[in-house]
């Protein structure tokens, strides 16, 4: 479920060393956790923060400059974006130990804060938060008990790639489920995306009770996932893709003439000359954020306060410019633009602004928020598997 | 001279016998229990020994236990209350067909791979010299010199709608259109798998094959026996154990491969290490082990009557040459 990683990555293609990782030196690894090894010095430089988050979230070697821009230089460690993972490292393992900031697929904040591994943050020391679009202020797994535990740092929303040469326009998740395209579309082998996919289309297009796409209720989610194993029985779909290379090689050769997936993966099949393109659904767009958290040790070690100076600089602009250049994400702060605006030689202004514009676009219709830990979780997994075996 | 060369055989067959089999010849008293050379055996094994038991059979116990904890919410981790609540799910959502689905996949491949892997032994051992041989077994180590990968990911471009064997197909008119079940199919999957794993099989029957005297089929053939009486009754019977030993990798390997699976089977495939990865994703450690513990309990029985039926120690032994 590498959701979003580094273009170019096999991203989700590593459940051979994950589960061995898991099953033989993660349980170790907690384990050690709980004895206290692998401690990080409680005595840190004041001027570094341990940021834990997903690869979409590192700008490589542009950390130095943002380092020199902010005061404070991140040491950045992929998480994985596994979040079943990255909760039991935090919750019974070592992370706290380790980590002072986590970047973590949004949804996460209510069982992280009800776990008390992760702490509020303080708005009056994160002054470019003023600077934040509202909408992307409004997420509602950001606040719990009316604090703020997580910070939006890129936002996106996701739809439907597809091939107009073949299909002409489309802008319904109907196609997906379009017996006449039997055989020949995709989703993503992830049910947080493809199962709110499902009922963001049930929902709007086929007026079924459902409340929150997001966060579905057990029979919700029995309505779901019985209507996606009715069209897998079909033979609806050509497969269940998995990670970016895949996603790029399905539409590339011409294996599927529509799929969920990520806008990337269009940029990427124009890139190799393809006719490919990005719907707007009338039913409305998945809404995705990567938030950053403040982890519980980072407190205990005194380096709070770096904590917060990193994260106001992820919102001054400059690494919203660098993360819309080199992955297309956007950082939701019209901060990108002024700094842009003040250093034209490095980022074309007009690009910045093309790309926050589109963002936008997406926000102002109709966006249900992907939900990387709704309450049912485990029973997702449960149909996700009565799914794979249909 | 003759007398020289015998006493030098002689001399290298006792060495051979105290090298090979020190706890036998310890045991029947023959030799001096306190000498050195008796120790340096039981001393060389004591690392490895070690850290079998370390890194191998700790692990595999603690799974074992874990299996029958319970999943805290609390704390997003197990605590020691017995339960056999692991167990009992893996009866649900269907989870049991994809451990039966899995080890049928193991088995077939496995079995495939036996049955491509005899012949590709037979020549590198009987038809081919010494050069010929050694460049063979290194056209089968082929595989090994890229990732699981990027092979799996090489073999959708072949198998693809847009694929060299569709092309080829359309090209020379057997088809009008594209094949579909070539790619995302059990078939894919299987050809997958025996790709990356056939050498597994080919190197133990090379082995077995080694033991195997030409001499014997050569006796054969002149006793008028023909090729297929000839492999039936003499090479199938001598090489069982090297059949075993193949199939018994293969099979491992495929029963904890996803790789193949997820790349190339069709919609939502699974296999035993994917629902595993699934499970860990929603913290259900208990399943997550119980179904490890399942498919260990399966492998570990049938190596023990592989085993027990195939002699598969009888591979490595000198005193059958």
């Amino acid at each position: 479920m590498t959701r979003h990683a580094a273009p170019g990555a096999f991203a989700s293609n590593v459940s051979r060393r994950q589960m061995l990782k898991l099953m033989g030196l993660g349980g170790t690894a907690l384990a050690a956790g709980r004895l206290g090894f692998g401690q990080r010095a409680l005595a840190q430089d004041a001027g570094t923060v341990a940021f834990w988050a997903t690869a979409t979230l590192d700008i490589g070697e542009k950390w130095p400059e943002f380092a020199a821009q902010a005061g404070i230089a991140p040491e950045f460690t992929d998480n994985g974006n596994d979040l079943g993972p990255v909760i039991a490292r935090l919750a019974a393992g070592n992370a706290n130990d380790l980590f002072d900031v986590g970047g973590f697929q949004g949804g996460a904040e209510k069982e992280l804060s009800r776990q008390g591994v992760i702490i509020p943050w303080d708005l009056s020391k994160i002054p470019n938060y003023e600077s934040v679009w509202s909408w992307a202020k409004d997420i509602a797994y950001l606040k719990q008990d009316g604090k703020q535990y997580g910070i939006p740092t890129v936002i996106n929303a996701d739809s439907i790639i597809y091939r107009p040469d073949k299909l002409g326009k489309v802008d319904s998740y109907g196609t997906i489920f379009d017996p006449k395209l039997k055989g020949r579309v995709a989703m993503e082998d992830a049910w947080i995306n493809s199962a709110i996919f499902t009922a963001i289309y049930l929902k709007e297009s086929e007026n079924q009770p459902i409340k929150d796409p997001g966060n579905l209720s057990e029979s919700e989610l029995g309505l779901v996932m019985e209507f996606l194993i009715k069209h897998k029985k079909d033979g609806q779909f050509r497969t269940f893709w998995n990670g970016w290379e895949q996603g790029v090689q399905l539409v590339a050769d011409e294996e599927v003439d529509a799929m969920t997936g990520w806008e990337p993966i269009v940029y990427e099949g124009r890139k190799r000359r393809l006719q490919v393109e990005y719907a707007a659904p009338v039913e409305g767009y998945e809404g995705w954020g990567n938030n950053t958290v403040l982890l519980k040790g980072a407190e205990e070690r005194g380096t709070a306060d770096a904590a917060h100076r990193f994260v106001n600089g992820l919102l001054g602009g400059f690494y919203g410019c660098e993360l819309g250049k080199a992955r297309g994400y956007i950082v939701p702060t019209d901060k990108n633009l002024d700094y842009a605006k003040a250093h034209p030689e490095e980022y074309a202004p007009a690009d910045v602004e093309k790309l926050a514009e589109h963002v936008k676009a997406k926000f102002a219709g109709k966006v249900f928020w992907q939900n990387a830990r709704p309450d049912n979780f485990q029973l997702y997994e449960e149909w996700w598997q009565k799914l794979r075996n249909a | 001279m003759v007398a020289e060369a015998a006493q030098r055989l002689s001399a290298n067959a006792e060495i051979r016998d105290l090298s090979s089999k020190p706890a036998a010849r310890l045991a029947a008293g023959t030799v001096n229990r306190t000498s050195p050379m008796n120790r340096r055996p039981f001393a060389l094994l004591a690392p490895p020994l070690l850290a079998i038991l370390l890194l191998g059979a700790v692990p595999l116990v603690l799974v074992l236990v874990w299996s029958f904890w319970t999943w805290d919410p609390a704390t997003y981790w197990i605590k020691p209350d017995m339960s056999l609540a692991g167990y009992s799910a893996i009866l649900d959502a269907g989870r049991w067909t994809v451990i039966v689905s899995t080890l049928l996949k193991a088995a077939g491949t496995a079995t495939l791979c036996v049955f491509l892997a005899f012949p590709i032994a037979y020549v590198v051992q009987f038809l081919s010299g010494p050069r010929l041989q050694a460049l063979l077994l290194a056209l089968i180590t082929i595989p090994f010199f890229t990732s699981y990968l990027i092979r799996s990911f090489s073999w959708r471009l072949v198998l693809g709608r847009t694929g060299i064997v569709n092309t080829m197909l359309q090209h020379i008119g057997l088809t009008q259109a594209p094949v579909d079940w070539l790619l995302f199919s059990n078939f894919a999957v299987v050809v997958g798998l025996v790709a990356s794993y056939l050498p597994f099989a080919v190197f133990p029957l090379v082995l077995a094959f080694r033991r195997v005297p030409p001499d014997l089929i050569a006796a054969a053939q002149d006793l008028g026996a023909g090729f297929w009486r000839a492999v039936a009754t003499i090479l199938l019977p001598l090489t069982f154990s090297g059949i075993f030993a193949g199939f018994l990798f293969v099979f491992v390997m495929t029963a904890g491969s996803s790789t193949e699976v997820q790349m190339l089977g069709g919609a939502g495939a699974s296999i035993v290490s994917v629902m595993i990865n699934d499970v860990m994703r929603v913290a259900n450690y208990p399943l997550a082990f119980a179904i490890s513990t399942v498919v260990l309990a399966v492998i570990f029985t049938l190596v023990l009557v592989g085993n027990v039926t195939f002699k598969l120690s009888s591979l490595f032994a000198e005193e059958d040459r």
